[in-house]
């Protein structure tokens, strides 16, 4: 099992640093992530959203679908650790 | 040559560091090595993501304002990119909550079994 | 009226989430009061997805931006025909295993049954969401969600079971992880997360070795969810232990969503020529989907365990669609895209047939289903039908997509494939057979013995009706959907096929 697992990570691992070759470099201003999508974000955030901090106003307004569905996943694990550790109740007559 | 390394270096680092957890979640027999492993990959992924939002010579996402006015022109160029911080969001909280489920139905299996050690566990299974 | 219209495509996964949190408080409060909720939740649901698919075929896609920002800046929910379709799939599916859970959750989980119902409601959220939207994060929030209730649900079934679902855990895991690695790769290249955007930006890029890359983790992360031919290993042990509804719920519905991910991604985020023509992706995975078949085909016929059996079935079944995408010609294609919908009648009918028997006889062996067909009749007409869908007997909607698979196998001219659907078909009779023959034992004991009166094992027992009534929904709409199958491929599938192909 360790030798097959060894040759999977190696595998792997140089697949992705064969995929990091033709990356934009380490803080580039004009990478395709900084130009695209970004950009509004920052300059429109006082405009749109009355709010300074851009993440702010991209969590709750721009994208708060994503931050529902995070709050239902916390639930989802919280109810999920009620449900496994729940131990039987001693006493008679419990809910 | 030395402009490639210290240009791409961060992804290499981050790279090695999943390696180690997918080893580990892999190869390890212990279920808490695993957990731990799963945690590290878990990691070493937000890491990668958040090392695509920074910009040389840029400062944090938020703009300044004066009481009542807003802040004027801004320019985009002088700010890291907000958005892989807000998708890690998300992420560091999932996979808290994965390790929280994955901690519990350890607790489950260690009140059945008494060990962790996964070939203790299959030996004793044909019991 | 016209709200509900036109916001329907957010209902669909809105109605389940917020009755989750309330069946939470109602359930604390009142536990026979968690049951009913449910049951009213699901059904709206189911009613919010009919609705879409009917604006659907009258309008064409629907683009909902949620928040009112658009895309790419805001997230959106994109429904078109292949969506519509397996929305209201999963939306019947969860209200019938809903209506069977009652039982068999007061059986074998007496002191659980208002959180059982939470993290049931969420896990069809979760399911819901993954198949309703238009951006690749989104997608992954409720892969997540689906994914840690589908943990919970398994791990408080029978003996084995967190063992099983620990294994689950990380080999999910490792697959979530890899599609938000893919997702990473194609962010840094494109700046953009939305599948629409990402359509029109990725041809620019498709000869660099970041998106190849990324495509190839994509694939990988999808496989592990999917439960393709090498790294099925968790699915057996998971949905034989879990409890019976639970495994009724997960096995038609989990693998097969994922199955809907990955021709998403093949097809619309990267066009059909990029994995077709340039990566020649899908000759790889036309033989991963033949060595699948073939696998879970034998594998099937060494069980003594009916469950077990058929989640081998299910692995086989997966061959069948994987492969279809293989062939990568329109009419397997269509093939495959038919096939899930059916596959997810089929199992959940299966499933359910196993449901009752262990509520009836506290096992799910095949010696179990001794004499079924005078104990339990109906459910035996149940599974006469289940079992007639997976050999793929007309009219049954089984062969009508085993028949377009096995025509664009032959027009692919890959003839593996085509040999071992028909492989697989036999060793599905053969299947079923030996399952009939245990279930027929009666009536030849009752021609060898001449006795007046039956022994009292054999006598009429029939299943309570919470627990027929889906059955025989779920039986009927098996061949509902054979007989019409003509009317659902041409108004629906076939404008479902992605253009190109």
């Amino acid at each position: 099992m360790k030798g097959i697992s060894l040759i999977i990570v190696m595998i792997v691992g140089s697949m992705l640093i064969y995929g990091t070759l033709e990356m934009p470099k380490w803080g580039d201003p004009n990478a395709p992530a900084a130009i695209h999508v970004s950009p509004r974000y920052i300059e429109k955030t006082w405009e749109e959203t009355e709010t300074p901090n851009a993440v702010t106003s991209v969590v709750a307004d721009y994208r708060g679908y994503d931050t529902l569905g995070e709050t239902t996943v916390i639930f989802t694990a919280g109810i999920s650790c009620i449900l496994l550790l729940r131990k039987k109740r001693e006493k008679a007559g419990g809910e | 040559m030395w402009d490639f390394i210290v240009s791409k270096y961060n992804y290499w680092i981050y790279i090695i560091l999943m390696m180690i957890g997918f080893y580990g979640m892999m190869a390890k027999n212990n279920f808490m090595k695993k957990v731990i492993g799963m945690n590290i990959f878990q990691t070493a992924l937000i890491l990668y993501f958040i090392s695509t939002a920074a910009k040389r010579n840029a400062t944090l996402p938020i703009v300044e304002y004066h009481h009542g006015h807003g802040p004027g022109i801004v320019h985009a160029v002088d700010f890291i990119n907000p958005l892989p911080h807000v998708l890690m969001l998300t992420a560091i909280v999932v996979g808290v909550s994965t390790l929280g489920v994955a901690l519990a139905i350890v607790i489950l299996i260690y009140k059945r079994y008494h060990t962790l050690e996964e070939d203790e566990i299959l030996g004793s299974k044909g019991k | 009226m016209e709200k509900i219209i036109s916001n329907s495509p957010a209902l669909i996964v809105v109605i389940p989430l917020i009755s989750a949190f309330l069946t939470l408080g109602i359930g604390v409060l009142k536990k026979k009061f968690c049951y009913p909720f449910a049951v009213i939740a699901l059904s709206l649901s189911v009613f919010s997805s009919v609705v879409t698919l009917n604006t659907i075929i009258k309008t064409g896609t629907i683009h909902y931006h949620l928040g009112g920002w658009d895309p790419p800046w805001g997230i959106e929910y994109v429904v078109d025909y292949l969506n519509g379709l397996i929305l209201v799939a999963i939306a019947i599916i969860g209200l019938m295993i809903v209506i069977f859970s009652k039982e068999t959750v007061k059986m074998e989980l007496p002191e659980r049954i208002p959180f059982f119902y939470t993290i049931f409601l969420l896990e069809v959220t979760g399911l819901l969401g993954i198949v309703v939207t238009g951006d690749m994060f989104n997608l992954y929030v409720f892969l997540e969600i689906a994914s840690l209730a589908g943990y919970a649900l398994i791990a408080i079934g029978e003996d084995g079971a967190p063992l099983a679902s620990f294994r689950y855990v990380i080999m999910g895991t490792i697959g979530a992880c890899f599609y938000l690695l893919g997702v990473g790769y194609l962010y840094i290249m494109t700046g953009s997360l939305n599948m629409a955007d990402l359509t029109q930006i990725l041809p620019n890029f498709y000869h660099s070795k970041v998106i190849m890359v990324a495509f190839v983790f994509f694939v990988v992360g999808v496989a592990i969810k999917m439960a393709l031919f090498p790294l099925h290993t968790w699915l057996p042990d998971a949905y034989t232990r879990a409890p019976s509804a639970v495994s009724a719920l997960l096995a038609p519905l989990m693998t097969k969503v994922g199955v809907y991910v990955m021709i998403r991604i093949l097809f619309t985020v990267f066009r059909p020529e990029f994995p077709i023509k340039m990566l020649h992706a899908t000759d790889i995975m036309a033989w991963f989907g033949t060595f699948a078949i073939l696998f879970g085909g034998i594998m099937a016929l060494s069980q003594t365990d009916f469950k077990r059996m058929l989640c081998y079935i299910i692995v086989a079944e997966i061959g069948y669609m994987v492969g279809g995408i293989g062939m990568a010609n329109a009419l397997a294609i269509k093939g495959a895209i038919f096939h899930i919908i059916n596959d997810m009648f089929m199992a959940a009918c299966l499933f359910l047939v196993a449901g009752i028997v262990m509520h009836e006889t506290g096992g799910h062996d095949i010696s179990d289903f001794t004499g079924i067909f005078r104990k339990m009749p109906f459910t035996a007409a149940i599974f006469m039908v289940g079992a007639l869908a997976v050999i793929g007997v007309p009219p049954t909607c089984g062969f009508f997509s085993k028949w377009y698979l096995l025509l664009g196998g032959i027009e692919a001219k890959h003839w593996g494939f085509v040999m071992a659907l028909l492989l697989c078909t036999l060793m599905n009779v053969a299947l079923f057979f030996r399952v009939i023959d245990k279930g027929l034992y009666v009536h030849a004991l009752e021609h060898k013995l001449e006795h007046a009166s039956e022994p009292k094992e054999l006598q009429f027992h029939e299943a309570p009706l919470s627990m027929l009534i889906p059955g025989f929904i779920i039986a009927i709409a098996i061949f509902l959907i054979g007989i019409f199958n003509q009317a659902i491929l041409k108004n629906i599938i076939e404008l479902a096929i992605p253009s190109g192909l």
